[in-house]
């Protein structure tokens, strides 16, 4: 990595460890995202992405028995520190579920909303202009826009997971976590949310764990392969594709295990 | 059994495209023996068969109907006995002297009103906080003993529970009150809101919760604003269901809040009823009496049975909601 590059890190995970109870999920990972990038996580099932993914917004920690080890920068400062709230850290990193899960009984603008709302922005008017500018962002308004009132749980699955997406956006987070967010959508909804996340890197630094090889290959940046809880290979997507260091990331990337 | 629609045969039929067929390599196929099945002759055991099960859908029936009786016997036989003396002087006046007739039992109305007003709101945000407490830290130790002694509180007569508020409050204070009569009613409903409540949050899917932890939401913000907020309908049907139940309680009543013939005079005064009033009218030796106590009875069926409708009504809609 050169200078330049590293001074433009945005997210920097230190030597993370993750436990649930006495089990290590994820053994000591570092990695770094420079601003602007999208990096994919990829490895077979069970090897820890997901939880993984869930230490960089301190979500893991919600699970009883569960512990973390390590540090994760983000914008120079150690989430993990003494005394740093987590409801700040997860203001500042979006996250996007493999299972679209908008809120139940709130409609679509309510959704989108409720991240403002509950931080105590009440401001109509500038709830509005955030609501449509989220939605526009995750190419969903056009299809919305005539029924905002409507359930969220209304509309279609991919709708839904860009629905998810608008409401991780709305609180403009300058990163976005997103775990398996088309594995549940037919190919056309992945599109849409594939070309949505090359759109959104303009503004957003995309961490993103998926099982899709070709998805990882034409979206990401940088692709970082796990296994059994360790990180085996990370570097630049084009890289790692075509002439992998490590023997195992090739056999997994050509379908050999996983 | 009549078979319409023939069954799949076993990839003796017209050969699909290779996409089909390498589906019907995965999903094994019954075997029928290579023999289409069409509407074959009934045997001797199938007509036997459907005989047994229509005895047994009408033994159902039977039961069901044995069921249900006694509640539309009660029903018609309260409203026939309560309906000659529903004016609106039932509603309005307060009870007569024995041997005048006239009067109503506005003072039970109005102390009913008053005792499950009172209760309702108390109870309800601490039976539905408490009821969020035990199931967002459903495994902590407190919150296990909580349930515990929520189920046992639950379990115990009514009538010990009126003796208890006797003890606690009305010896203390030395005279009944609406206060005592709340006290004891409370006892009844906190329970029940926070165990239906506690059940209904459980039903909330935990990566819901997840969704709104990760967009920064403080934890409790989360349970009130988005997991409670989901389930309102199903939260409410308890609630109204804890109302209907402490809107007939008769015995927990008797020793705490008492009677009240005068009317309501205040929360620290002796408090009429309807259960209540209508037990004393019901026991009394006087024609005119009983006739008022029939026809609270009809009043006091008829509220519950509302409350037990709106309760349904509200279900129903968030389960429309849900999905
Ligand atoms: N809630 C949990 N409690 C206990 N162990 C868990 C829990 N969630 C995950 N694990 C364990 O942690 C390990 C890593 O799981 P994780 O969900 O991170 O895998 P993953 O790489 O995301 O897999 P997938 O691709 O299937 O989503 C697994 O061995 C799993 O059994
Ligand atoms: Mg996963």
């Amino acid at each position: 990595m050169t200078s330049s590059e590293n001074s433009n890190v945005i997210l920097e995970a230190d030597k993370i460890h993750a436990w649930f109870g006495s089990h290590e999920a994820v053994k000591g990972v570092s990695l770094s995202a420079v601003m602007g990038t999208v990096t994919a996580l990829i490895g077979p099932s069970g090897c820890g992405k997901s939880t993984f993914i869930r230490t960089l917004n301190r979500l893991h920690e919600e699970i009883p028995h569960t512990r973390v080890e390590g540090q994760v920068i983000l914008e120079g400062k150690n989430i993990y520190e003494r005394g740093v709230d987590p409801v700040g850290v997860r203001r500042k990193i979006g996250m996007v579920f493999q299972k679209p899960n908008p809120f139940p009984s709130m409609s679509i603008f309510e959704n989108v909303a409720a991240g403002l709302r509950l931080a105590g922005i009440s401001k109509r008017s500038l709830l509005a202009e955030v609501v449509e500018q989220s939605l526009k962002q995750a190419a969903l308004f056009e299809e919305v826009k005539d029924k905002l009132k409507a359930p969220g749980t209304s509309l279609s699955g991919g709708q839904q997971q860009r629905l998810c997406i608008a409401r991780a956006l709305a609180v403009k987070p300058p990163v976005l976590l997103m775990d398996e967010p088309t594995s549940a959508l037919d190919p056309i909804s992945t599109a849409k949310i594939e070309e949505l996340v090359m759109e959104l890197k303009k503004d957003v630094t995309v961490v993103m764990v998926t099982h899709n090889m070709q998805q990882a290959a034409r979206i990401s940046d940088k692709t970082a392969f796990f296994l059994m809880g360790e990180l085996i290979e990370w570097g630049d997507t084009s890289q790692v594709f075509t002439t992998p260091k490590v023997e195992k990331t090739e056999q997994y990337i050509t379908g050999r295990f996983g | 059994m009549d078979d319409k629609a023939p069954r799949p045969s076993g990839g003796s039929g017209p050969s699909g495209t290779t996409f089909v067929r390498m589906i019907r390599k995965q999903t094994p196929q019954p075997r029928w023996g290579g023999r289409r099945y069409t509407r074959a002759r009934l045997s001797l055991s199938d007509v036997k068969r459907r005989w047994v099960s229509r005895f047994g859908v009408f033994f159902l029936y039977c039961l069901t109907f044995l069921a249900v009786t006694p509640l539309l016997g009660i029903f018609i036989y309260i409203v026939n006995k309560g309906i000659p003396g529903l004016n609106r002087d039932f509603f309005v006046s307060l009870p007569k002297p024995v041997g005048e007739t006239g009067g109503g039992m506005g003072n039970a109305i109005v102390g009913s009103g008053i005792l499950v007003s009172l209760t309702s709101i108390i109870g309800v945000p601490w039976g539905i906080l408490l009821g969020v407490y035990l199931s967002e830290y459903a495994s902590s130790r407190l919150a296990r003993w909580l349930r515990q002694c929520i189920d046992q509180l639950s379990s115990i007569p009514s009538i010990v529970i009126g003796l208890f508020a006797y003890a606690m409050i009305v010896v203390w204070t030395k005279h009944f009150s609406a206060w005592a009569g709340t006290f004891a009613l409370l006892i009844i409903l906190v329970p029940i809101v926070a165990r239906t409540t506690e059940e209904i949050l459980k039903l909330v899917p935990q990566h819901i919760r997840e969704a709104g932890l990760a967009l920064g939401i403080p934890r409790w913000n989360v349970t009130l604003f988005i997991v409670l907020k989901g389930v309102r309908g199903g939260v409410m049907t308890g609630v109204i269901l804890g109302i209907a139940r402490i809107m007939g309680e008769t015995a927990p009543l008797i020793f705490t809040a008492f009677n009240n013939q005068y009317g309501f005079s205040g929360l620290n005064q002796p408090t009429a009823s309807l259960p209540v009033q209508l037990y004393t009218y019901a026991i009394s030796p006087f024609e005119e009496w009983h006739q008022q106590a029939w026809t609270g009875a009809l009043v006091l069926v008829g509220i519950v049975l509302a409350l037990n409708v709106i309760s349904r009504i509200l279900f129903k809609k968030s389960e429309v909601r849900r999905d």
